[in-house]
Formats: structure tokens, C-alpha cells, sequence
């Protein structure tokens, strides 16, 4: 008796153990389980007003004023419409009536004039830094006062640094907002967040103001939504393959091949928002000789790593931004393209000539510089193969390999590096400004330069442009000025990739927004 | 046994204190810094400048340290820079997984580990010999991240049997955990192997087989028990590192726990988040090592005559 009550109390105690470490979670037929693309991982916080690092989930949870499309152009969200003056000074946006944040409370003029003014002194403070003021015109009805005229305002409100949060609960959680909570007016709310490893998010069953970009303008067809964190690829691949989860966000292309390969998996593959490139650090020798740094940048054979490592995918990248972006499109005779004899015939010019062992020199020095690059398969692979095409023209290139955060801690002291083999991710010309502007020296401007007509170019870009037209002209005449200095070779475009379990998931066919997210997500269908 | 207890307890304070030194110079040694992590990508120096103030990571480093020793020895491990969160909550938050994790990985490799072991003393130069021999060497040499890859090819996408990754049940727990667990396996079953085999050709086992004892008794009750010793020795010194084993395999199987943690917070350069794992992860070591010699002296007479 005695040991069959034991035995009871231990199989109870086994089932309870059993039950709590599966967390006895409900089965929802409209389950889906998404793997962040692993650039986001680590994402700290759902705080749009204050995080510097979002993933996905903070678009499905915040509404923003407007959305973008891939082709760059604005649509309305929680905005309807807006207009603003010929000299650029001031917005005016209606905005959308019946919209409510997930506690309940309403969407109005009062929350834009709330708002705005809760960005300044954040990191995120340049986001609406061109905003002097807010005045409410009636309940749904907004106008921004500006300081400057800013053409990239739409831009901004539609990034996912602008989604804006329920003012109650942004109040009553404090620091807390984003963490242990995060209350908008999206698609999706959210019920749990482990940083590093996963959010859950529950649909929002009283949406009805989805942008136009998605078909679905109702409530989202996905009942709940796990957001994953899988920083080992292998992994996430696996777990596509296997079933364990329905999407990955994305996909490198060392994976590409092997997801086309499974049936029942589905690759999709978008225009890229990366650009790869090699800084060069105009500061140290010899890289201060402008023909010296032409010569390295021609010798950089953009097709040839663009067919050799990443399988012909995505485009060569002849200048510093996406080629969505208007501003892309300068003359051509500023592009940078490979031409390894005329890269010799710098060199010449510039002293360095052929010596032993295939290394130029100059007054006996071997022509021999650092090549530094950040650790990851990618970057691993284009720097060996660049350290290869500068050996072809008389250039010892020596690889360092370093972690993110040590190598741009080690870029700020400015004088240690001397070309870099980077990337950046971002679909906006003012990225000119971040990497080369003379105020951000050693990092973002790896390349260190510090040019006095560049800086007037930099600011009639930034800051002289009423109209978007303008700003396209201006940004245009900065970046050709850019190029023109051979203070970086462009290297290569990836496409961006996502993969999804066909058998689990409808997807359109027709992805819409600058890449895979909430626009497209409110119409997948979990069959 | 309870003065030697106090003794070793006190030895661990200078060996804590200069943990927590080596600990502290070496996350602030390393190039990068969290701010990088909270300002966006186009702030200007002065901005950073300012930011860097405002934590206070532009005082002298002594004067760091002396305020996070201060805090630490009352308990509050501070709050993480980049993570906005007290580093307590997150260790406590992911500590859980991580002892599930190691401790069922633990006594995954002692009960394989001391029957493979014994099975190999028992049948020396057999073709069961041979095996564990195998399983010994490969325990010992494969890299447990790749181990881990190869047991979800296996066991997760062609058998099917356990999820690939994630905390989601408990099923999701055992490739880890065998991941975890051959490594051990290894050590327990060369060292069981090993103390068998010696024990073994002992004369009171030879006077065993003279007085007609059956093999089986000799060697379960008699050599087995004996040999148990050194194995629970290296148990012991093995404690500690359950937490600190399944940093890599967490992250791997995309598990949560003090790994994860640790690896998110380094990436970030969160200087109180991986000082607070990394103190953790020590305390576990030193305290495991302690439990260890308790163990040993509780087995042992001569260890407790030494004491004395």
C-alpha cells in the first residue's frame, strides 16, 4: 500500500513536472512561427520612441502614419492624407477615425501633439528633430510646424522607430514600456517577450486600417505569432525543413541552394537593401595618394565575386546606395567599375612599382596594407577574394578578423585601419551623410575622410532641400562628388531572401513594402 | 568537517574577489562599448560623449569597479545598459533552463557514463571494450557544437524523433542534454574504467575469486563500489560546470538560459549583464568545487583524517 501510494505520488509529480516544462500551451489552429532575420537578434526592447535595434515584431504591434513601398513611394496608414506647404515649412495630415490602441484608448490629434515631442533627448530624436511643433486642428486633423523643411519626413514616419505607442500605457509603464509591455494600435499584440530568444504576439481581432499595401485591410488571417531568435543558420534551416518553424526572415546565400532543393519549402528572393564596400581610409599612407586609392578600387572585380561566391544572385553595386533609390542614378562616368590595368598604371604613377615576389614597392617599402573585416562567412569569403584581386595588381593586403563591436571600436582611433570590407542595410541617400560626413570620423566614416566641399554638399543635401525633387538633385551631386574621391570601392549588392514551409503557409505572391514584413504578413494564411 | 567547511568557505572570498577583478578588467578591456549599441548609427562623438557620461563609463576603472563590487556583495548586480533591464531578473529568468539543462545532462553522464565504464572493466579487450573505448574517444574530441549539428541531422530531421531547437517541451531537452552528456560520458567512463581495472587486480579481489565468490558479486560489490572513489571525485569537480557547459549548446539549439544571455549581452558589449553571468558561472565553479571536496571527505576517512 505504502509503495503503491509512492509510486502514485511519483508519477503525479512526474506528469506535473512534464506539464509544466511544456508550459500546457493551448493548440490554435492559426499558429505560426516566423525566425527573425538574424540582424535583428538581440533586439532589447518594443520601445519605438527610445530602442536604437527593432526587429520585426515592433511594425506588427505599432502602427506608423505612413507606409513605404519597395518602389519608395508613401501610403497612408493611421494618417488618410496629407499636404504640405510650397516652402515646406509645414504638414498637414487627416488622420484615420475609429482607429484604437490595443488598452482601448483612441487614436487622435491629441496623441500626434503627445507624441512627437516624447522623441527629444532620445537617440531616436533625429527622427522628428525637423519638427518645431505639433498643433491640433480638430480631433483627427494634425499640422507639424517645422523648423526646416525636411523632404525625408515621410521617410521617417514611416520607419519603424515611428510607430507609435498607446500614450496611457507608454506613461504607466515608464522604462518598462517595450519589455514587460508594449501597447500600439497594430495587427498584433503582444503577449510575451524573452529578449534573445522569443516574442509572442496575439492578433488584434479589432484591426480594420490596414495600409493599402496589403490586401487584407481587416483583422490579420494569423491567429498567434511567434517571433523566433535563432542565431546559428544551420539551425534555422533545419527547423524550416523539418517543420518546427513555418518561416525564416532570411536566408544567406549559403542556404539558397539547399532551401530550392526541399518541395515543400519556398525561397523568394527580393532587390537587396545591402550594399558591400571597402572603405579606404584617407588619412594614412598611402592611402593619402588619390591614385592610390583608385587603383585599389579598381581592382576590386565586383562581377567576378558576385558570379564566385553568391552564385550570380542579387547585382555588382558601382556606387554607394541600392539601386531602388533615385539618388543611385548618377552620371556613369562617376560609377567605379573593375580595370585592373589601369589600377597598374596608378600605381606606376604613383611611385609604386613592380618588385619582388609580385609586391610593388616604393623606395624599397613593399606596397603592403591591413585589409580588416568583421567575423561572419560572408565577410570572411570577400575579403580573401579582394586580398586576391589587389595581389593581382601589386597589393599585399593582410586580413584581420574581428568581432562587430571590436572593429568599430577600432575604426574610432582612426589611424590603425586602412581598407575594411563592410556593409550596411538601409534604403535611404542620407546614408552618404552617416558614413562620410567629417563629423562622424574613424566610425561610421571609416574611410575618415574630411573634404570642405564635400561638407557643403553634405549640408545642401541634408538640410537645403524644400522638395523631394531637390533633395534627389542634391543628394545626386554629393554622392558624385563622393565617388569622384575614391574613398571607398563599392562592392556588391546581396538580394535579401526569405523561405517559407508551402504546405503550412499561403503567402502572395507579390511582396509588398521595402522587404518581408507586416504589409505582406497581414495577408500569409496558415493552411 | 564543519571547521574545514568555515575554512574553505573563507579561502573562497580572496579567490571571489579576484574573480571578480579579472572578470571586470577583461569585459572592460576589450575593445567596444555599449553606447555603440543605444545610439543610432548617424549620432555625432558629442552625442556618444554625452551618453558614456550619463552611465558613468567615463570614470576611472577602479572607480567602476569599486561600484559594482559595492553593489555586488549586497546582492544588486546593477541594471543592464543596453538591455534596460535589472541583471538580476534576467539571470533569474534564465538560470532555470540552464540547470535543467546541465543538471539532467549531469546525471545523464554518470549513469551512462559509470555503466559503460564498468561494462568495458568487466569485459576488457572484448568487442564491448572496444566500443566504449570508441565512444570514449569521440566523446573526448568531437567539438560539442558540432556534435550537437550532427544529433539534430540524426535524431531531429531524419528520424524525427526531437525538435530541432527551442524550449518548447521536454522533448526539446534531450538533444541538448546528450549533447551536454557525451562529453561526460566520456571522462566518467574512462575514469570508471580506469579505477575498475585497478581495483581489480587488488589482492582482496584476488582472495574474492579464491574463496569461489561468483565474477559478478566480485565485480558489482566489490570492485565497482571500490572504485567508486575517483569517480565521484571527478563528479564533483564536474558540479560546477553545469551551469557553464551549455553556453555554446544553448546557443545552438537556440535554448533560453545563462549561455543565451551571456552570448546576447556580449554582443552588445552590456558590461553588468556579462559580468553578471560571468560571476555567476565562477560562483558556480568555485562552489561546485567545494561541494566536491565535501563529498570526497564524506567518502573518504583519510581525506577526513587529513582534515582533522
Amino acid at each position: 500500500m505504502k509503495n503503491t501510494v509512492r509510486s502514485c505520488g511519483i508519477l503525479l509529480l512526474a506528469v506535473a513536472g512534464v506539464g509544466t516544462m511544456s508550459g500546457l500551451s493551448p493548440v490554435w489552429a492559426q499558429d505560426a512561427t516566423f525566425v527573425l532575420n538574424s540582424r535583428e537578434n538581440g533586439a532589447p526592447s518594443y520601445n519605438p520612441i527610445k530602442s536604437t535595434k527593432v526587429n520585426l515584431g515592433i511594425k506588427l504591434i505599432f502602427d506608423r502614419l505612413v507606409d513605404q513601398d519597395a518602389d519608395q513611394s508613401f501610403h497612408g496608414l493611421l494618417a488618410t492624407s496629407w499636404e504640405s506647404t510650397a516652402d515646406g515649412m509645414s504638414w498637414t495630415f487627416k488622420l484615420r477615425p475609429g482607429v484604437k490602441f490595443h488598452d482601448g484608448e483612441p487614436f487622435n490629434a491629441k496623441v500626434i501633439e503627445w507624441w512627437i515631442p516624447k522623441f527629444k533627448g532620445t537617440e531616436n530624436a533625429f527622427m522628428a528633430d525637423a519638427i518645431d511643433r505639433v498643433v491640433v486642428v480638430d480631433d483627427l486633423t494634425v499640422r507639424f510646424v517645422m523648423k526646416n523643411p525636411d523632404p525625408s519626413l515621410l521617410l521617417n514616419l514611416a520607419s519603424s522607430f515611428m510607430g507609435i505607442p498607446s500614450p496611457k500605457a507608454y506613461d504607466a509603464l515608464g522604462d518598462k514600456f517595450g519589455v514587460t509591455g508594449a501597447v500600439g494600435s497594430g495587427p498584433f499584440r503582444m503577449e510575451s517577450f524573452t529578449i534573445g530568444q522569443q516574442t509572442k504576439l496575439v492578433r488584434n481581432d479589432d484591426y480594420k486600417w490596414a495600409s493599402a499595401l496589403s490586401k487584407n485591410r481587416g483583422a490579420a488571417k494569423i491567429g498567434r505569432l511567434t517571433l523566433r531568435e535563432i542565431g546559428e543558420d544551420s539551425t534555422a534551416f533545419l527547423e524550416l525543413k523539418t517543420g518546427g518553424v513555418d518561416m525564416l526572415m532570411g536566408v544567406s546565400s549559403d542556404f539558397q541552394p539547399r532551401i530550392r532543393e526541399e518541395k515543400s519549402l519556398k525561397l523568394v528572393v527580393l532587390p537587396g537593401t545591402e550594399v558591400f564596400y571597402m572603405p579606404i581610409n584617407t588619412s594614412v599612407a598611402p592611402f593619402t595618394d588619390i591614385k592610390v586609392r583608385e587603383a585599389v578600387a579598381l581592382a576590386v572585380n565586383q562581377k567576378e565575386i558576385m558570379s564566385g561566391l553568391f552564385g550570380n544572385t542579387g547585382a555588382v553595386a558601382n556606387n554607394f546606395l541600392i539601386s531602388s533609390l533615385p539618388e543611385s542614378k548618377i552620371d556613369p562616368k562617376f560609377n567605379i567599375s573593375y580595370n585592373p590595368d589601369l589600377a597598374r598604371k596608378l600605381l606606376d604613377e604613383a611611385g609604386w612599382v613592380p618588385a619582388a615576389g609580385g609586391v610593388r614597392a616604393k623606395a624599397g617599402v613593399p606596397l603592403t596594407v591591413k585589409l580588416w573585416t568583421q567575423n561572419g562567412t560572408q565577410f570572411k569569403r570577400v575579403t580573401e577574394v579582394i586580398q586576391a584581386q589587389l595581389k593581382t595588381v601589386g597589393v599585399n593586403a593582410i586580413i584581420t578578423i574581428q568581432d562587430p563591436a571590436s572593429i568599430n571600436a577600432m575604426y574610432r582611433k582612426g589611424i590603425d585601419h586602412q581598407l575594411a570590407v563592410r556593409s550596411y542595410d538601409y534604403t535611404n541617400a542620407d546614408i552618404l551623410d552617416w558614413f562620410f560626413s567629417g563629423k562622424r570620423l574613424g566610425y561610421p566614416n571609416v574611410s575618415m575622410w574630411n573634404d570642405p566641399k564635400a561638407e557643403i554638399l553634405n549640408e545642401k543635401a541634408m538640410k537645403g532641400s524644400r522638395t523631394w525633387e531637390e533633395r534627389v538633385t542634391n543628394f545626386k551631386a554629393y554622392h558624385e562628388y563622393v565617388q569622384s574621391q575614391w574613398v571607398y570601392a563599392p562592392i556588391y549588392q546581396p538580394t535579401q531572401a526569405f523561405a517559407f514551409n508551402q504546405t503550412r503557409l499561403s503567402v502572395p505572391d507579390t511582396v509588398r513594402g521595402t522587404r518581408m514584413t507586416v504589409q505582406s504578413i497581414m495577408d500569409v494564411e496558415v493552411k | 568537517m564543519f571547521g574545514f567547511l568555515v575554512k574553505r568557505l573563507l579561502l573562497l572570498l580572496p579567490v571571489f574577489l579576484a574573480v571578480s577583478v579579472v572578470i571586470f578588467l577583461i569585459v572592460h578591456l576589450v575593445p567596444g562599448d555599449p553606447v555603440d549599441h543605444l545610439i543610432q548609427i548617424g549620432s555625432t562623438p558629442e552625442q556618444k560623449a554625452a551618453l558614456i557620461a550619463k552611465i558613468g563609463l567615463d570614470k576611472p576603472l577602479l572607480v567602476q569597479y569599486g561600484a559594482w563590487f559595492m553593489k555586488v556583495v549586497t546582492g544588486d548586480f546593477g541594471d543592464a545598459i543596453v538591455l534596460r533591464r535589472p541583471v538580476a531578473d534576467l539571470i533569474a529568468e534564465n538560470l532555470p533552463h540552464s540547470l535543467w539543462l546541465g543538471g539532467l545532462a549531469f546525471v545523464f553522464s554518470t549513469i551512462v557514463g559509470v555503466a559503460t565504464g564498468a561494462l568495458a572493466a568487466v569485459y576488457k579487450d572484448s568487442w564491448i571494450d572496444r566500443g566504449v573505448m570508441i565512444l570514449i574517444l569521440l566523446g573526448s574530441t568531437v567539438p560539442s557544437f558540432w556534435l550537437g549539428l550532427l544529433l539534430i541531422l540524426v535524431f531531429a530531421v531524419h528520424l524525427g524523433w526531437f525538435p530541432v531547437s527551442g524550449a518548447r517541451n521536454w522533448t526539446a531537452l534531450v538533444l541538448p542534454v546528450m549533447t551536454i552528456g557525451l562529453q561526460g560520458v566520456a571522462l566518467v567512463s574512462r575514469v570508471t574504467r580506469a579505477a575498475m581495472l585497478d581495483i581489480a587486480r587488488k589482492d582482496f579481489v584476488l582472495l574474492l575469486h579464491a574463496k569461489g565468490v561468483s565474477r559478478r558479486e566480485i565485480q558489482l560489490r566489490h570492485v565497482l563500489r571500490h572504485a567508486l572513489l575517483p569517480v565521484v571525485t571527478i563528479l564533483s569537480l564536474r558540479v560546477g560546470w553545469i551551469v557553464g557547459g551549455a553556453v555554446t549548446i544553448e546557443f545552438v539549439f537556440a535554448r533560453p538560459g545563462l549561455g543565451s544571455l551571456l552570448i546576447t549581452a556580449l554582443n552588445q558589449r552590456d558590461y553588468p549583464v556579462v559580468q553578471g553571468c560571468l560571476l555567476m558561472l565562477a560562483m558556480a565553479v568555485m562552489l561546485g568545487t567545494l561541494l566536491g571536496d565535501m563529498v570526497q571527505a564524506a567518502m573518504d576517512p583519510r581525506i577526513r583524517e587529513n582534515m582533522q
